[in-house]
């Protein structure tokens, strides 16, 4: 008996002491949670999860694989447990689901006849199927006997339904389906995705900045469903209110209707379901990825920061914003006047995003307030830069400081901060961009008698929106091209009463395509004014850079922006992202949204500890070959929906929004003009 | 030499541990379900049992048997490869990390894996000497990952099947083992 | 939980009945049911070890602490088996012959494990000493039954004794490795069958 406890304690002894000198010796840094997350398991390695044993398990709930409730063995208990380690509730930890991309495959003629076994593998192996379209659902349903949940159905149309309730995300059906139409995805791979070459895209899906799954949300609103399609937009753009009243809709140059007739009108549709969901009063949750507490800064409250910021909240990651101006919002608080996007619509979309949990520190500016020293002492482990382009380029002309003399953007966030400016009777605006028609639809609404634009080459050649070149011109204000201002004049108490400029001409086309133009001489014309704002662009500020060494090793371009790795958004120095205006120069906030997205994909790449690679196959700007068609055989013509807008005569005395929301009905009909491409194989016999 | 092969095909294929001996059968349903996971674990098994048989041996040679507590048996042996897993862990974390990812989850799956444990004991049962219960400890492994790689690779087809409700998932599982081991009977009387 | 001592109980023999709807300890179910004895032999030493290591797992649960409590679970467990095992070796030769290892492999066996951690280290020690027993004679009748099965139809006898005529043909498949998954496999099928809960 007593050699017996001997030899056991003995035992005992000998091997606890090996096993704790080796804890010390082979010392590896993991994840905490994952310890203790192990503990609150049963410990059986039974294997009854489906997962490699108890360990396999708790790294698996760490990483937000698995549910808490994963544990068999332990039961409701441990499951509540473990919940709360990883500080979320029981069963909600990131649900997976398996969601189909093909909605269509029974439109598409067929090549040849087929009469074998009813088995997606086994048609598949001929051709790849008997349709035409090689990249859609065979219909067979495969999926349908690999779910061991009853969760898929195949739908009246042909292809597979999913039932979310049912679905557990176990990826039975994915690994069954022969073409690649059902995926397993968890939200961190759903907001993470970037449009791929082998994708099945529609050419406005692959020309979106931003990347919205624009085919998608039109159908849901055709469905009636509108959370839906809000939710779809969200999953890549969080602005979509601003978006839908500011975008200028690349996608929609590109619209395969367009093609045959007038494009779809996307953009009224993205703004119809978001002002929906504003006027209904109550928000659509926003679903969060189990966090993982990491700390982000984020500098810059505009388009770009906020962006990144919300997909790095939705990612499960801690975020912070930095933003110098004493609201969030950016270049389209501050540089979009409220008749395009007021500011009550923009504050009811900040404080959604900010709803998610995360906090903005106003009034702070970099390279004053705080440095990057400081935000790496306060434990940020990545720093996101979108402080956008706010310094206006000067005219490098003589009498330029007279008063009465004022630039672009710092105008426009006087205004908006509520500044009050003396406007002049006669005022001149020079530049062609957005920011000039901004300038003078603002200075007629602050009544201003004659407004005029100075451009120096012609209205074809104007980089602003066409439809706000328009609505401009429909204001009263006067177009002055092909002329180049050389001189501001003043009276002897130096204020600003002519212009001098000279009159140009179109030579060569120079290195953007568009004609040089070269001044005629001897043409010095004066325009009698007593006002002069110049917006012939913007550069960043980059005063923080002469704050201390971090900030001096940081590259920038020839163009005064932040040198990135135009693919993954990381800047020289690797835990320093940058997005939006700062890194490409002033764009469009779409462009800066999915700039957001790109570089929060980057930053959780770097916080997860992986190396931070370009997205997989990513088109990018690219276009799939193939995608862009000629002509679009049978379709009959349907004009679009005309966009309401409120009449000149009464919107050019106040700051009213000119353009005004669809209604239902047409929202309706306008979806139905979609051609649903990449979603439905097209088929002209049967084309709407 | 000769023998220790004869010994190594009998023991994968004759009596083939899950399949004939009826041991591991919890994990051999567990991870069968996914061929990933089914070879990670017949590494893992391998690895560690052959180690487990040439400890187990050890202690029962040069402590139980001299001692005289033959008896402890069972509860000394789970102790040691516990600790020994526990070990290897640890050492492979640090030193091998490229094998950590590929095994290591497996590895605390094996201690309390009744194929190690009644390998180790059939060892001693059958008076091996050390060389032969490395070969065996290796034999039986090798079986059991032979055994669970092709399972793995017929249930992965069982999934897309028309499986009827009742018998779907362990069941089916169980019956598709079945099949299997009518296959290995086959062997039997091979040496 | 207010459920009350039968309640603990009675769960084991139907609605969490081992093997078939708590799926574990699959090892033992397969190896020892070759004849209704062994299997009745094997039941009683589960019996044994589950209620006695869910006892004294509820016993120590205070003393017992978190972090390593695996372990403890299993030491506590390996003693009472080789107490069985001692016993068996004593009483019952023959029997501790036939099941061999599987004796020893109890340890191992995932429903000790599995209650003591799920269940003993958080009840009372009434409850877990219920537990245990409805689970364990839960086990032993679900070997009965199966290995009863097998015996008849592999070997025409019923704890030894003929059961069919001279003229029977045993069918030699119930009784060998093959059947015996099958056989299990069905069982389950028929229990899914029965009850989805």
């Amino acid at each position: 008996m007593t050699e017996a406890l001997v030899f056991m304690l003995g035992l005992g002894l000998i091997c606890g002491s090996i096993l704790s000198i080796a804890s010390k010796i082979f010392y590896v840094y993991e994840d905490p949670r994952k310890t203790e997350v192990e503990g609150l398991l049963a410990g059986a390695n039974c294997g009854g999860c489906g997962f490699a044993g108890c360990a396999a398990a708790a790294e698996a709930v760490v990483t937000g694989e698995a549910p808490p409730s994963v544990c068999i063995v332990g039961g409701a208990e441990s499951a509540a447990n473990v919940a709360r380690v990883m500080g979320v509730d029981a069963g909600t930890a990131e649900p997976k689901f398996s969601s189909s991309k093909c909605d269509g495959g029974n439109r598409a003629e067929d090549s040849y006849f087929y009469m074998g076994v009813d088995s997606c593998q086994a048609v598949s192996a001929f051709f790849g199927g008997k349709r035409k379209c090689d990249v859609g659902c065979l219909g067979y349903g495969d999926c349908v006997r690999a779910c061991l949940f009853n969760a898929i159905k195949i739908g009246p149309e042909g292809f597979p339904v999913i039932d979310e309730k049912k679905c557990v995300g176990c990826g039975a059906c994915e690994r069954a389906c022969p073409k690649q139409v059902l995926s397993v995805t968890t939200i961190r791979d759903r907001l993470l995705h970037f449009n791929r070459e082998d994708d099945c895209l529609a050419p406005c899906q692959q020309t979106c900045p931003a990347q919205i799954d624009i085919p998608l949300y039109i159908a849901q609103i055709k469905n009636g469903d509108y959370e839906g399609a809000v939710r779809t937009i969200r999953d890549r753009n969080p602005l979509l209110l601003s978006c839908g009243r500011v975008c200028p809709h690349p996608c929609e140059n590109i619209c395969r209707r367009g093609i045959e007739d007038e494009p779809v009108s996307i953009n009224q549709l993205k703004r119809f379901v978001a002002d929906r969901e504003m006027n209904s009063g109550s928000r659509i949750p926003i679903p969060c990825a189990p966090p993982t507490g990491k700390k982000v800064a984020v500098i810059g409250g505009g388009p770009a920061g906020l962006t990144c910021a919300y997909f790095l909240k939705r990612l499960g990651h801690n975020v912070s914003i930095y933003e110098a101006m004493p609201k969030p919002g950016g270049m389209i608080r501050y540089g979009i006047p409220e008749y395009r996007l007021p500011k009550k619509v923009l504050d009811w979309e900040i404080e959604g995003i900010l709803n998610l949990g995360i906090r903005v520190h106003t009034n702070v500016k970099m390279g004053v307030d705080f440095d990057i020293p400081s935000l790496v002492a306060a434990d940020y482990d990545a720093i996101f830069l979108g402080i956008g382009a706010w310094k206006d380029y000067l005219l490098k002309i003589e009498g330029e400081n007279l008063s009465g003399c004022h630039t672009g953007i710092d105008f426009l966030s006087r205004i908006a901060s509520g500044e009050s400016i003396p406007i002049g009777r006669k005022v001149v605006v020079v530049g062609g961009g957005n920011t000039a028609i901004d300038c003078v639809r603002t200075l007629v609404r602050l009544g201003a008698e004659e407004v005029y634009i100075v451009y120096r080459r012609t209205r074809k050649e104007m980089p602003a929106n066409v439809v706000e070149i328009e609505a401009a011109d429909h204001e009263g204000v006067k177009f002055i091209f092909l002329a180049a201002p050389v001189r501001v004049l003043g009276d002897d108490q130096g204020k600003v009463t002519q212009l001098e400029y000279l009159k140009m001409e179109l030579g060569e086309p120079d290195a953007s395509g568009r004609r040089r133009p070269v001044p005629v001489k001897g043409s010095e014309t004066l325009l009698p004014v007593d006002m002069v704002i110049s917006a012939i662009g913007q550069e960043p500020e980059m005063t923080f850079k002469g704050e201390g060494k971090r900030a001096q090793s940081l590259k920038t371009t020839r163009r005064n922006t932040i040198e990135v790795n135009p693919e993954t958004l990381q800047s020289s120095i690797p835990y320093i992202f940058a997005a939006g205006d700062v890194a490409t120069g002033p764009s469009l906030v779409v462009e800066a949204i999915g700039g957001g997205r790109l570089a929060a994909r980057s930053i959780h790449l770097y916080l997860s500890g992986k190396t931070v690679t370009p997205p997989e196959k990513s088109l990018f700007k690219r276009h799939i070959p193939g995608t862009l068609f000629d002509s679009v055989p049978g379709i009959q013509k349907v004009p679009r929906v005309p966009m309401p807008e409120i009449p000149v005569g009464e919107r050019i005395y106040s700051f009213v929004e000119v353009d005004q929301v669809v209604s239902e009905e047409d929202a309706k009909k306008e979806s139905s003009r979609c051609l649903n491409c990449g979603r439905i194989c097209y088929n002209k016999d049967v084309a709407a | 030499m000769g023998d220790y092969i004869q010994m190594i095909i009998g023991f994968i294929l004759v009596n083939n541990i899950l399949l004939m001996q009826y041991l591991g059968n919890c994990p051999f349903l567990g991870t069968s379900k996914r061929m990933e996971t089914a070879v990670g674990m017949a590494m893992a098994v391998v690895f560690v049992l052959v180690m487990a048989g040439a400890i187990t041996w050890a202690t029962e040679t040069y402590l139980l048997k001299p001692l005289g507590l033959e008896y402890l048996r069972t509860m000394s042996f789970i102790v040691v490869i516990a600790a020994l897993v526990q070990f290897v862990e640890m050492f492979l974390k640090k030193s091998v990390p490229e094998l950590y990812t590929g095994l290591g989850i497996y590895l605390p799956l094996i201690t309390t894996n009744c194929a190690v444990l009644g390998v180790c004991l059939i060892n001693i049962k059958e008076e091996y000497n050390f060389m032969q219960t490395i070969v065996s400890s290796f034999g039986y492994s090798s079986g059991f990952g032979f055994a669970l790689i092709l399972f793995a690779g017929v249930r992965e087809r069982v999934l897309l099947g028309r499986v009827p409700k009742a018998l779907q998932d362990t069941s089916i599982g169980l019956i598709t083992a079945g099949m299997l081991s009518l296959a290995f009977f086959g062997f039997k009387g091979m040496i | 939980m207010a459920k009350t001592l039968t309640q603990e109980f009675a769960k084991g023999l139907w609605a969490e009945i081992p093997p078939f709807r708590l799926v574990l300890g699959l090892c033992p179910t397969l190896a020892v049911t070759k004849t209704v004895e062994n299997a009745i032999g094997m039941g009683i030493a589960v019996i044994f070890v589950l209620t006695g290591s869910n006892m004294l797992v509820a016993a120590l649960r205070k003393i017992i602490p978190n972090k390593v409590r695996i372990a403890c679970f299993i030491i506590v467990i390996a003693t009472f088996v080789i107490v069985v095992e001692q016993l068996m070796q004593a009483y019952t030769y023959s029997l501790f012959l036939k099941l061999g290892i599987f004796i020893p492999l109890i340890v191992v066996n995932c429903i000790p494990l599995g209650r003591a951690e799920a269940f003993a280290y958080k009840n009372g020690i009434a409850a877990s000493t219920a537990d245990g027993l409805g689970l364990g004679i839960g086990y032993a009748l679900s070997l009965t039954v199966l290995s009863a099965i097998r015996e008849v139809f592999g070997n025409g006898t019923f704890l030894g004794a003929t059961v069919f005529g001279p003229s029977f043909q045993p069918f030699k498949f119930m009784v060998e490795a093959p059947g015996a998954f099958v056989c299990l496999g069905l069982m389950l099928c028929i229990m899914n069958a029965m009850g989805k809960k």
